[in-house]
């Protein structure tokens, strides 16, 4: 039977700022044990004040440089979000997926922009 | 040596004037460093944060700074504020309490300026009402700046910030400076490119663009400062190396500057009479956010 884990970030960060990325470095270990562990987890974001995309990045976007987006989506739900914390949730996900998926667009799209195909590298 | 300097706004020739003084100076190393202001007649208080951050550096070079002459207009300000008293004078009592005080932060003070934010920002009166969706937003950029110069600047020798609010014009300034590597050369180091300082400020600025290469992705921080202060019809600079980079009324521009600074400056000034709600057109779900 899968054990049911409940992190609550105002716990792991001891305040309602969760905006320092070693901050996120806590709870990714904590999010990545349990992940590991097989657990059910549910994070929670009751009486947090403020998160940066630096705290959120470190915390669940770094997730999936080490776990499928289904192994993922399976084992980690949250609770308690604003919508706009939701929101800025999503934002770092995504770019997280595209970060992981393909390192090299980044700086194509750059390229591109300059007009420049990139053979002199 | 005696080194002058005029008036100090937050505009391009501002940093100009802040910059061509310490390039007169930065090889200098136990020397008597005189900075005469009598030719300054207004210093933006959110300067002191890139003001602080050079003169810094040159006592770290075991000069010793004093800066003379200061108008009494000026003096006042920089003294309510706590500036004059890194140069040995007395900080004065801000009747009308509209600094926000110059301090200067290790890298791993990222509690202690939490802590300062809270009280400048949310335990004050004076603090011209904004509405709770902008004061979060506010308060949210303010963090992605500082997290920025703590992942990418590398400082040693710590992170600068200073603001000023002006409650008749609804508008709050606020700036953080570091004596890091500077964004260009990280974004060079990153694309193996050498690209001039203002194409390497923009690049950094573009939405998924970011010089991490490791564990944790990043290249949102910027952005959402950029789509913040678009909104609330603020602005922003950004100032590293010889590039200025600006953004307000929704228009980019960059220019670049004739001196470096060593490390980084961003600074914002937001519309504290904001009314936009800032709440999401569309609903997002928690249960599939994965």
């Amino acid at each position: 039977m899968e054990k049911q884990v409940n992190i609550s970030l105002f716990e792991v960060v001891g305040n309602p700022l969760c905006v320092a990325s070693d901050d996120g470095q806590k709870v990714y270990e904590r999010l990545a044990e349990a992940i590991r562990g097989g657990g059910n987890i549910t994070l929670s974001f009751k009486n947090i004040s403020t998160l940066t995309s630096a705290f959120l990045n470190a915390a669940i976007g770094q997730l999936y440089g080490n776990f499928s987006e289904e192994k993922i989506r399976t084992a980690l739900k949250v609770e308690d979000v604003a919508q706009d914390d939701l929101a800025l949730l999503n934002r770092v996900i995504k770019t997280a997926k595209e970060y992981f998926h393909d390192r090299g667009r980044f700086d194509q799209a750059y390229r591109e922009e300059l007009g420049d195909d990139g053979d002199d590298e | 040596m005696n080194l002058t300097l005029g008036d100090v706004r937050h505009v391009q020739w501002g940093f100009a004037a802040l910059l061509r003084l310490y390039s007169q100076a930065e090889s200098c190393r136990f020397e008597d460093i005189a900075i005469d202001l009598s030719g300054t007649s207004w210093f933006d208080a959110d300067m002191c944060a890139a003001f602080g951050a050079l003169l810094y550096r040159l006592t770290e070079n075991l000069n010793t700074v004093s800066l003379v002459n200061i108008r009494p207009g000026v003096e006042k300000i920089l003294s309510k504020n706590g500036f004059l008293c890194h140069y040995g004078r007395e900080q004065i009592v801000d009747c009308w309490r509209t600094t926000i005080p110059y301090q200067r932060f290790d890298v791993k003070d990222d509690r202690y300026f939490a802590g300062y934010i809270e009280e400048q920002f949310i335990h004050r009166a004076e603090i011209p009402h904004m509405s709770t969706g902008l004061l979060k937003k506010f308060r949210e950029s303010i963090f992605e700046i500082f997290s920025n110069a703590v992942l990418h600047s590398g400082t040693e020798q710590g992170i600068f910030s200073c603001g000023q609010f002006f409650p008749k014009r609804n508008r709050l300034d606020f700036a953080v400076a570091d004596l890091g590597i500077g964004i260009p050369q990280k974004v060079r180091e990153y694309l193996k490119r050498d690209i001039p300082a203002v194409e390497a400020i923009q690049w950094a600025t573009l939405g998924r663009n970011t010089t991490k290469n490791g564990a944790v992705p990043g290249g949102l921080g910027l952005k959402l400062l950029q789509e913040f202060i678009d909104l609330n019809g603020g602005s922003i600079q950004i100032v590293s190396d010889v590039g200025y980079w600006q953004r307000a009324n929704r228009t980019t521009s960059i220019n670049p500057l004739d001196y470096p600074f060593p490390g980084t400056v961003v600074t914002i000034e937001i519309n504290t009479a904001d009314t936009n709600s800032y709440a999401l057109v569309s609903e997002l779900s928690a249960a599939d956010i994965f």
